[in-house]
């Protein structure tokens, strides 16, 4: 980046633009959380299971967000690393009803932190335990503990229980993103 | 746009390729700015453009150079620039052969075929179905259907064309989207009804009955496009085919009468194509030609040269199939040979030449000899072919004609017309043994001034061949060692060659070239010194059999295989020496083939065949393709229970078939042969999509003597695969027993399983069997052609060192030498020396020599006497190294 860049982006005269990732296992409702931050008029009616990956565009408080919405399912897991490198935030979504899962998602989240194009770097994580309306879903303190968050200590990281449905708790999550992102672009 | 103007200026200005000196490393390199952010669409698009660029030059990329530039390319779906974006799907379809995981961008490209951005739909779901998969097809099948029907053209045609592509991996799938593809037919946009009757009738091509429904259905209906009514006739053409081989042709089909009215159609490309039909059809009288004669005849004097083009090159096809029609345009086709298009001129030409009566000849090559000079070699090439043809039709024309190649070759032109002209003249001589002497004395004038080594060499090596067995051979003498005092290394090499075959071959001229040869010993190169010092030694020796091994003869084995097999033998050191038997002999092309291969290897450029030992022999083997035995021995090697079997496979044979077509399962048997042992490979393939078998293996009764030694299932047979079963046999003591019979069923275990998915409904199965017809096992599966160059003097040699065998037979059932000719080599399984495989016409009786090696390297050597007279009678005289094979071939016969 030249200096020019540099000094527009400390000056805060240019908007921010950041690439995210978002991942987690299939039918956690990735697709469908980021299909909520998007304007009324792109967001799309129906939602399918995502093969290989979608880009998808939204903004938050004047930042950009171009988030990577990876497909969850076995066969596509191992692709996740391919977008690693490039990207400056983390959106982890579980689905907090799927008890059964949540020691493979224990073990992708491994997988991901042990990364070499992860591991060491200061990148912040937003987990939402979704899909909060179910019954038998557990709350974000017992994912949290499941997923043994608080080994977490290279990087900053946040939960919170989400309804990708309608909603509730999205915003809560990617205000804490938004903020992250603002002082690690402003401590460069 | 302003990015075009620039280019545009730059062009004018001379500045040439910009992309000349790109190179891949430095490219792929560049591609990693892909992952940067922000992205800058102007430069990743350049950057695309070049990858685009080298790999349409041919650059090959490794799967891991392709996988990576194809997850750098998946971020730049982060940008909206249209134009970047359309790359991308250019860079997705080019890639999506090499790269891995390249269904990584199945959502991505869904999402733009269904968006609402129309530029990127069409574009989008040509690359989605590139990059797809039968296991994701059923995920977008529900888009492409959608697809099919959208109200916008080009994203109609891009889904029925991919649907077209699909076939090939989802036939079945792409069947149910018939619906679609009918609404599609009734489109107002000429490409979508177009494509939507590709679909249409590629989906129900395999039923007769439905191909006749919607031919007969689309023909009332005239259809809107003339691109699809075109492709209904050829559909129309296929059908009426299809009666006429069956024997039941109608005179008055109505397809027939749709072909003929689209004769009256109003666009020029229907009528054509209408015209070009009914004149190709097998089944087309002469009344209903001239109608497309007459159409074919005006568009000749079109002022659109594509007409004209059309007009002749149809007319020259059919010149010898109809040429009463044909001649009816002579007088336009000869307004045509001035034509300023010389694709026209020449067509126009060649079809005068193949309809014209031999007493026009010499008219026509008048004609043609006015303007030869003017045109380009390309087009000179088609000239000489058609007077190729000529000679083979009008021998008595053969020094008319051959004057005139001569003539052809002193004038300039580029290698490949030169070589056309010397391969046609070696054709004349060849084929009519009257123009042998005139054709060898143009080629030694030719050789006199020729700037071609690779043609001078090739015509030096047939002098050695032909030169010595005619009626003068000192005359050729003089010509070929002028070469070694005038030309360059390879050729002097050639011409001693070519002068060590006289010397072997003819006594009274031994003196005189032993004197040339000890001369160019002396020489500055050293394959000429080498060569000249390896034929003195051998002709000072005078021994005909030395002489007829090592000088006439050559090298038999298969080049490549002979480096192998060196190389194999230097890498594990023995006491024993080389043995060359071991390496397998090199096949015999039939001529025709050869040429074929010739011309499509080297663009109608001749390739010097095996002079011994030269360098060029060993490079014009080694471009040769490996010989059959070397594929299969390869793929017999794989197996793990054969790995063990003898190194040298001596001969496959063709694959037989041992089911009829369409049948349940399909098996086609390959005999190899090796020296001690039969292996029976099985080709099976499984029709039955309900079906997975297991455990797929052949029982076989043999007949007596031979000894099963392993029989080799194929584990796994799902539906629609070819798998191999094999049986492993040692061949009987006795050789006699070796040819004979055996019964064979093909046994397996069935496990019913669904047909879409083909996985089984259990783990049960069932066993099943299913009769094979018999396997013939005769003596030409053990048997080796060989071509002999001088059989003759092979046959001489051999009355004192092989052992004889003669005997008559009464061929009642052949009515000609001809039949006879192609039965007995088929029966034999031998090579036809001197070509002796071709009957002159008119005689009574001909002489048939045959050449081969029988397993375990015993030659034979076959003369057949036939005489015709009431049926053919036959005097066969085998001589063998081994006595017992000579019994053989004389007792199998009969
Ligand atoms: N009840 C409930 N259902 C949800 C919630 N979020 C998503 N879903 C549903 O979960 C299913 C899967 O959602 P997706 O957004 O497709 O899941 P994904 O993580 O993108 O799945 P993949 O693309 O296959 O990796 C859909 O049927 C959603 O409607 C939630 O908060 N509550
Ligand atoms: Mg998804």
């Amino acid at each position: 980046m030249g200096i020019w860049d540099k000094l527009t982006r400390l000056l805060g005269l240019k908007k921010r633009e950041v690439n995210v990732l978002v991942v987690g296992l299939n039918n956690s409702g990735k697709s469908t959380v980021i299909n909520h931050f998007k304007s009324e008029e792109e967001r799309s009616t129906e939602i399918v299971a995502t093969v290989g990956f979608n880009v998808e565009k939204f903004r938050n408080k004047n930042v950009g967000f171009t988030a990577f919405d990876m497909s969850g399912q076995g066969r596509y897991r191992d692709l996740w690393e391919h977008y690693y490198k490039e990207c400056q935030g983390i959106i982890f979504v579980v689905d907090s009803s799927d008890r059964l899962r949540l020691v493979v998602v224990r073990d992708e989240l491994d997988l991901l932190l042990q990364h070499p194009d992860v591991t060491g770097r200061r990148i912040p994580i937003l987990f939402f335990a979704n899909k909060m309306d179910i019954r038998e879903a557990l709350s974000s303190v017992k994912i949290a503990a499941a997923l043994g968050l608080e080994r977490i200590l290279d990087k900053p990281w946040h939960i919170c229980a989400s309804n990708a449905l309608t909603g509730e708790g999205l915003q809560e999550g990617v205000e804490w993103l938004t903020q992250q992102i603002r002082e690690l672009v402003s401590n460069k | 746009m302003n990015a075009f103007k620039r280019d545009k200026k730059e062009e004018e200005e001379g500045g040439g390729n910009p992309f000349q000196n790109i190179e891949k490393t430095t490219v792929l390199q560049e591609a990693r700015t892909f992952n940067d952010t922000p992205l800058n669409p102007r430069k990743c698009a350049h950057i695309l453009t070049k990858i685009l660029y080298l790999l349409n030059q041919g650059e090959q990329l490794g799967t891991m150079e392709a996988t990576e530039a194809f997850f750098a390319m998946t971020k730049l779906f982060q940008s909206r620039d249209v134009v970047l974006r359309r790359m991308v799907y250019l860079g997705i379809k080019e890639l999506s052969s090499i790269a891995e995981d390249v269904i990584i961008v199945t959502s991505s490209l869904t999402k733009d075929m269904t968006g609402k951005e129309d530029l990127y739909r069409a574009a989008a779901i040509r690359a989605l179905c590139s990059i797809t998969d039968v296991s994701m097809l059923q995920a977008i099948e529900r888009y492409m259907k959608q697809a099919i029907v959208d109200r916008n053209p080009a994203v109609s045609s891009a889904a029925l064309v991919s649907s077209l592509h699909l076939t090939k991996i989802a036939g079945d799938m792409v069947k149910r989207w018939v619906n679609e593809a009918q609404e599609a037919v009734n489109s107002d946009s000429v490409m979508v009804q177009y494509h939507a009757l590709g679909v249409l009738y590629h989906i129900r091509k395999s039923d007769r009955l439905a191909v006749t429904k919607l031919v007969a259905k689309l023909t009332r209906n005239s259809l809107k496009s003339p691109y699809a009514v075109c492709m209904l006739i050829r559909i129309a053409c296929k059908l009426l085919e299809e009666e006429d081989s069956n024997g039941n042709s109608s005179p008055d089909s109505p397809l027939f009468e749709f072909i003929e009215s689209c004769l009256r159609h109003k666009s020029e490309m229907v009528i054509y194509e209408a015209a070009h039909a009914i004149v190709n059809l097998r089944r087309t009288t002469s009344r209903e030609l001239a109608p497309a004669v007459s159409v074919l005849q005006l568009f000749c004097s079109s002022p659109k040269p594509t007409l004209r083009f059309a007009a002749v090159r149809t007319l020259n096809k059919v010149a010898m199939s109809h040429p009463a029609a044909v001649t009816a345009c002579n007088l336009d086709l000869e307004n045509l040979i001035t034509d300023s298009n010389r694709s026209i001129a020449t067509l126009a030409i060649t079809t005068l030449l193949k309809t014209g009566a031999e007493s026009s000849v010499d008219r026509l090559m008048k004609q043609i000899a006015s303007f030869v000079s003017e045109i380009s070699d390309e087009f000179k090439i088609v000239v000489v072919q058609a007077i190729r043809a000529l000679c083979l039709k009008f021998p008595r024309k053969h020094s008319v004609l051959m004057n005139f190649l001569s003539a052809m070759l002193r004038d300039e032109g580029g290698l490949e017309y030169k070589a056309s002209i010397a391969d046609t003249i070696i054709t004349i001589i060849e084929e009519n043994p009257e123009a042998k002497e005139t054709g060898l004395a143009h080629l030694c004038e030719f050789i006199e001034d020729c700037e071609h080594t690779s043609l001078a060499v090739r015509i030096l090596h047939l002098l050695g061949r032909e030169g010595p067995r005619t009626r003068q051979p000192f005359r050729y003498i003089r010509f070929i060692y002028n070469r070694v005092i005038l030309e360059n290394a390879p050729v002097r090499a050639a011409a001693v060659a070519a002068m060590a075959q006289f010397g072997a071959t003819c006594p009274d001229l031994l003196p005189n070239v032993q004197v040339l040869l000890a001369r160019c010993q002396m020489d500055t190169d050293d394959e000429v010194r080498d060569r000249a010092t390896y034929y003195h030694s051998i002709l000072e020796k005078q021994n005909k059999a030395l002489s007829n091994h090592y000088i006439v003869e050559g090298l038999q084995v298969s080049v490549p295989s002979l480096e192998r097999a060196l190389h194999q033998y230097t890498l594990n050191p023995t006491e024993t020496a080389f043995d060359i038997k071991s390496v397998p002999l090199a096949a015999v092309t039939p001529a025709d083939e050869n040429a074929n291969k010739m011309a499509a290897n080297a663009g109608g450029m001749l390739i010097t065949p095996a002079l011994p030992g030269s360098k060029a022999a060993v490079a014009a083997a080694t471009a040769n393709t490996v010989t059959r035995e070397e594929t299969y021995l390869e793929k017999l090697r794989a197996v793990p229970e054969l790995a063990n079997l003898s190194i040298s496979l001596f001969h496959s044979s063709d694959p037989v078939e041992l089911t009829e077509s369409e049948t349940e399962y399909v098996v086609r048997c390959v005999k190899h042969c090796f020296p001690e042992h039969l292996v029976l490979q099985f080709d099976c393939t499984n029709t039955l999509n309900d079906q997975l078998l297991e455990n797929v293996h052949v029982q076989l009764e043999a007949p007596d003597g031979y000894h099963i030694v392993r029989s080799v299932p194929c584990a796994r047979l799902p539906f629609n695969e070819t798998g191999s079963t094999y049986i492993v046999l040692q061949y009987p003591d006795e050789l006699p027993a070796s040819v004979g019979t055996f019964s064979a069923t093909l046994k397996f275990l069935v496990k019913d399983c669904d047909p879409a998915t083909g996985q089984p409904d259990s783990d049960e199965g069932y066993d099943d069997e299913y009769m094979l017809e018999d396997v013939e096992v005769t003596l030409a599966d053990q048997v080796q052609k060989v071509s002999k160059t001088n059989f003759g003097s092979a046959w001489e040699e051999a009355a004192s060192t092989h052992s004889e065998l003669e005997d008559t037979y009464s061929l009642s059932t052949m009515g000609t030498l001809e039949e006879a000719v192609r039965n007995i080599i088929n029966f034999l399984g031998l090579q036809p020396a001197e070509r002796s495989d071709k009957v002159p016409e008119g005689k009574s009786s001909h002489t048939l020599y045959l050449a081969g090696v029988f397993r375990g390297g015993h030659e034979v050597l076959v003369r057949a006497k036939l005489a015709l007279a009431e049926g053919v009678t036959m005097q066969l005289t085998v001589r063998s190294t081994d006595p017992d094979v000579a019994e053989l071939v004389t007792s199998t016969i009969g």
